[in-house]
């Protein structure tokens, strides 16, 4: 098929008018069963050069894709479209995959978009013995790579199978971020014969600015001020689950139209979010990095990091997805000295230290364990295990198995011994790349030119388009009036504690703080560990108005509050102090019925859950029965004390149980 | 060798094609043109007909497995992720004693396998025997095992109930070392390679499957894997065998081979078909495997009762007769000449696990297709 033909075809699949030179350059190699790496710039149009292929072909063209929300969004276009295609996913019922994969075994998908995560599933290696396949797709193929700034273990296995496949299949990866090295990485793991094809990464139309501030407040307050002023609508970037919560409420409490997303969110959040940001239902969506990432939105209009990103080349991926349409997008950067902290703490405490390592091998040396047990065993928490498991596989001292179904750690016989050299070489390289990052902030020529650069782009044009070459630099102006604007929402923000469950009548509490964030932690910390003696008063007027807050008139019938660990007796004053206030009887008849642990020591929720199982009891049950009840504490963690009491209240008849404590923990384990 | 594992799986399960056309096929593509199966599946249509020989349902054959290469790659990556291994027959790890022992026609072309690779070069035994077994077969069982180990050498077992399993067992009792054939396909015997762990990556057990991947286990394929025990197994000791069923058949076939097979010799009260083995060719031992040198003959009559004598030496005769097409008793008494009655002959047919009877007026009888194949493994 020549040029002319193909493109007769687009305008009448696609309605678009013709191929860019370098997607005609791409699809002509793979219409002939050749292999190729595409290195272009986020918007360039990178999914035509597989999904024109992908309609020529007989069979069924599979992609690999890292995220969940990417493939969505690019299935509801192809179906618009009118192409078959079809993504699996694990957020979708194990029914739906199946009948998905029903339909492609009878031939009736163009396009079938899978995680990588799927080639462990033996229903999907199963199917794909009966589908015609006609090429194989790596999208977002950066992560296939440990020097890439998203490397996914899994993508190694897509690696594998590409390595695999027969020759004049045709394979295409393709991703926006790669830097020379990270090239040369992918190109040298996905064999010979690979065409590696790339652009120039210039974005003209970003306008690249950099605030630096002195503190979180002045971020705050910056946004307060100017948020609303910005064109169009956009992304909020922030470094935390918490502080995407934190920024949210304060836009909120300010009435600016936002909302907050993470990856910790249910799927239906996450899908009626991904939606609402297609459709610029608000004017702003607070996230974590990981929405966002391939989404073919034209005209997101601003990107904004309170954080600064890891290395210029996460920078470059997140602000990519800005602008897509060409039009002028606002690109800034917040950068306050002490932010160096939270990636440098990732880079640092990113890896266990190697005892634990060792831990995890003696374990798998002797049993076949799952995840869970591996947990139980090594007392370790669930992140913690995943990046061992991670690098022990990338190590290939262990393999990840299937057995009836459920993973299990296999040790590999004859496996080299752990090589710590490997860490410190990924460790140095971050470091590195951070202090790149740091020099984009403090950069005084082209912000532009300087990210092309570390991505190994050698164009040598000029811009003016960032507040080192042109552009009126950003300020931040305190004023005595948003600083009491600010300091009211702090006092009137109360962090939710989530230990609902569908259909259970223990409900949703609250915090008077968090832990870490505000003066409480310290005041909390001098009275258990520092003979401080009770908790201070002004921890009670916080909690009451948190409780306030969120339950406003509610009704409750008593309080019970938490036996200690040790001898003590902060929660139970305290929790007379609330019920004196209320007007709530408060019962001492909640006890312990075996000694625990204390939850801190233990890694993880599942040890934390074993340690408190079947612990309370409850003198005269009876008094429970039909009762709502709040239920005080100091400090919430994981969550596994309060749901436990809450399982046994309920077993003994409580209508209602709602928890209520002074400080939640940032980050417990399992979210 | 893994680069090239989609190729090897395509070639190793053409449909129908068995394992003398298949091996063939590789000599004249790898030993003689020096191709990859790579290469090979590169040539054209014309290649493959003009410089290999191939029909056209062959050639056919071949399109269809090339064109279904990814979806073999997909499998494959499946397997060698999990830390399952192929063997080509080309593939110097390839088990030495297996090729000698089955030779081109019937050595599997790829071996599936998981574990210990290294203990398919040293020196093996098999110890078979019923699945229901006496006590004292599997005492013996349990010494031949204990005595082998001692010898550094490997037990081959097909992991069914009985003999195989005591030989496995008692092997890793004496920490030794012991290959599991398995009667289906190497990735599914999940909860076996948890119960085998520690074995496994302590590099005692080797477990090994001729069959595709993920095929389930059927009887037919336990009947396949009988072949490929005895085959990579050096030695072969039977701790009891009847007069008919797999043991019988195997043992049988294996004599026939001019295989050295040592047969337990039985107490007087037993009953079984050892002696009737040792008649047949077999080395008669005692307890400790121990040659008998002055065996005397047992002339019991009773040991078949099944079957009349005259009828075990037209067994093969009849079977190989079967395989012709259908036939009723009255057909075969005449064509054999046989002094019996069609009732004798028609009980025996129906007891016997290879024929198959059709339900037709009168009767017909003939062979299962792979069972059938199966025979044919040993028929020089
Ligand atoms: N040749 C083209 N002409 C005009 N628009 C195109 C062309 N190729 C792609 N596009 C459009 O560009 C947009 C971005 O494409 P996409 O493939 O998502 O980019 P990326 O390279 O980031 O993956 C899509 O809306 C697509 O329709
Ligand atoms: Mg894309």
């Amino acid at each position: 098929m020549n040029r002319q033909e193909a493109e007769n075809i687009l305008k009448r699949t696609f309605d678009i008018d013709r191929f860019y030179n370098k997607q005609w350059g791409t699809i002509e190699k793979i219409l002939k069963g050749e292999r190729v790496l595409l290195i272009e710039k986020t918007g360039f149009g990178k999914s035509l050069c597989f999904q024109f292929p992908a309609i020529m072909f007989k069979g069924t063209t599979i992609i690999f894709s890292p995220l969940i929300a990417l493939m969505r969004d690019q299935v509801k276009n192809l179906n618009s479209l009118g192409i078959a295609a079809k993504c699996i996913n694990s957020e979708q019922t194990p029914e739906e995959n199946s009948q998905i994969m029903s339909e492609a075994k009878e031939g009736k998908l163009k396009i079938l978009y899978i995680a990588p995560e799927r080639q462990e599933n033996s229903e999907w290696i199963e199917a794909t013995r009966q589908m015609s396949l006609s090429m194989v797709v790596v999208d977002e193929a950066h992560c296939i790579s440990v020097w890439g700034h998203d490397f996914r273990p899994s993508f190694r296995r897509i690696l594998n199978l590409v390595n695999l496949l027969p020759k004049g299949m045709p394979v295409l990866a393709t991703t926006a971020t790669a830097t020379k090295k990270v090239e040369a990485d992918i190109a040298q793991q996905m064999g010979g014969n690979l065409t590696i094809i790339r652009g120039n990464l210039m974005r003209e139309n970003f306008r690249l600015f950099v605030i630096k501030v002195n503190s979180e407040d002045e971020k705050l307050i910056w946004l307060g001020k100017n948020l609303s002023k910005l064109p169009g609508s956009g992304i909020l970037y922030t470094g935390t689950r918490v502080d995407t919560e934190i920024y949210s409420k304060w836009f909120e409490y300010l009435k600016i139209s936002s909302i907050g997303y993470n990856a910790g969110l249910d799927p239906d959040s996450r899908i009626a979010i991904e939606n609402g940001l297609m459709k610029n239902q608000w004017k702003c969506v607070i996230s974590t990095n990981a929405l966002g990432m391939g989404i073919d939105k034209p005209d997101i209009r601003f990107i904004i990091h309170t954080q600064i990103p890891q290395s210029p080349v996460h920078y470059y991926q997140e602000i990519g997805r800005a602008g897509r349409d060409g039009e002028p997008a606002d690109i800034i950067l917040f950068y306050n000295p002490e932010d160096r902290d939270l990636p440098e703490a990732f880079i640092e405490g990113g890896r266990p230290a190697i005892p634990k390592y060792e831990k995890v091998i003696e374990a798998v040396k002797s049993e076949l364990l799952g995840e869970r047990e591996l947990m139980r065993r090594t007392n370790l928490k669930q992140t913690q295990i995943r990046v061992i498991k991670a690098d022990l596989v990338e190590q290939k001292i262990i393999r990840e198995v299937t057995i009836d179904r459920s993973k299990k750690f296999e040790y590999i016989t004859g496996a080299p011994k752990l090589n710590p050299k490997a860490f410190e070489e990924l460790r140095a390289l971050k470091t590195a790349d951070l202090e790149k990052m740091i020099g984009y902030v403090e950069t005084t020529g082209s912000r532009m030119k300087y990210l092309c650069n570390f991505l190994g782009d050698s164009d040598n044009r000029f811009f003016k388009n960032c507040d080192n070459t042109g552009l009126q630099k950003l300020k931040v102006a305190i004023t005595p009036d948003w600083t009491e604007k600010l300091q009211a929402y702090r006092e009137n923000y109360f962090p939710e504690l989530k230990v609902e469950t569908k259909g259970s009548n223990l409900v949703n509490g609250v915090a008077a703080s968090y832990y870490g964030v505000s003066n409480v932690g310290a005041a909390i910390h001098r009275s258990k560990y520092e003979n401080g003696g009770d908790f201070p008063d002004f921890l009670l007027r916080f909690t009451l108005k948190a409780f306030r807050k969120k339950f406003g008139q509610e009704k409750f019938d008593m309080i019970l509050y938490i036996p200690p660990t040790k001898s003590g007796e902060l929660v139970k004053n305290f929790a007379i102090k609330i019920s004196q206030v209320l007007k709530i009887p408060i019962s001492h008849n909640l006890r312990k019925q075996r000694q625990t642990s204390e939850q801190k020591v233990f890694e993880n929720s599942y040890l934390k859950a074993d340690n408190v199982r079947d612990a309370f009891t409850y003198n005269n049950p009876t008094e429970i029965e039909d009762k709502s009840i709040l239920l005080i504490d100091d400090i919430f963690d994981s969550g596994a004390t309060v749901k436990e009491i809450g399982r046994y209240l309920i077993n003994s008849g409580a209508k209602k149980i709602a928890p209520l404590v002074i400080a939640k923990t940032v980050g417990g384990d399992l979210t | 060798m893994n680069k090239d594992a989609a190729y090897w799986i395509a070639l190793a399960h053409l449909p129908r094609w068995g394992r003398l056309k298949i091996n063939n096929l590789i000599i004249k593509f790898y030993h003689k043109n020096k191709l990859t199966p790579e290469d090979f599946f590169q040539l054209s249509v014309n290649d493959w007909k003009n410089n290999y020989d191939l029909e056209y349902k062959e050639i056919e054959d071949l399109e269809k497995a090339k064109s279904e290469l990814a979806n073999s790659a997909f499998l494959a990556e499946s397997l060698l992720n999990e830390g399952y291994e192929i063997i080509p027959i080309t593939s110097s790890e390839y088990s030495k004693t297996l090729k000698d022992n089955l030779k081109v026609a019937h050595a599997p072309a790829l071996l599936y396998v998981k574990g210990n690779r290294q203990i398919m070069q040293e020196k093996s035994i098999a110890i078979v025997g019923s699945r229901n077994t006496s006590e004292i077969s599997l005492r013996f069982t349990d010494n031949i095992a204990k005595l082998a180990s001692k010898e550094y050498k490997v037990i081959v077992s097909g992991f069914a109930k009985g003999v195989d399993k005591q030989a496995l067992d008692s092997a890793i009792k004496y920490k030794g070392q012991s290959i599991i054939v398995l009667p289906q396909g190497i990735m599914t015997f999940g909860s076996g390679y948890k119960k085998y762990y520690k074995q496994i990556i302590d590099g005692d057990v080797l477990v090994l499957s001729t069959f595709h991947p993920k095929a389930p286990w059927k009887v037919e394929l336990a009947m396949a894997r009988n072949p490929i025990i005895y085959g990579l197994a050096a030695e072969i000791y039977v701790a009891e065998s009847s007069d008919k069923g797999g043991t019988w058949s195997g043992v049988i076939d294996g004599l026939r081979k001019n295989r050295k097979i040592f047969v337990r010799k039985p107490e007087e009260s037993e009953k079984n078909a050892n002696h009737l083995l040792i008649q047949k060719g077999a080395i008669p031992i005692d307890f400790n495997g121990k040659t008998i040198k002055d065996y005397v003959p047992v002339e019991n009559k009773d040991l078949f009762s099944s079957m009349n004598e005259p009828m075990a030496d037209y067994e093969k005769k009849i079977i190989d007769f079967l395989r012709n097409g259908e036939y009723a008793v009255k057909d075969i008494i005449k064509k054999f000449n046989l002094n019996i009655s069609e009732k004798k002959l028609r009980d025996f047919l129906k007891s016997h696990k290879e024929v198959e009877i059709l339900n037709k007026k009168p009767l017909r009888f003939t062979l299962k297709r792979n069972i059938e194949q199966q025979k044919r493994l040993f028929d020089q």
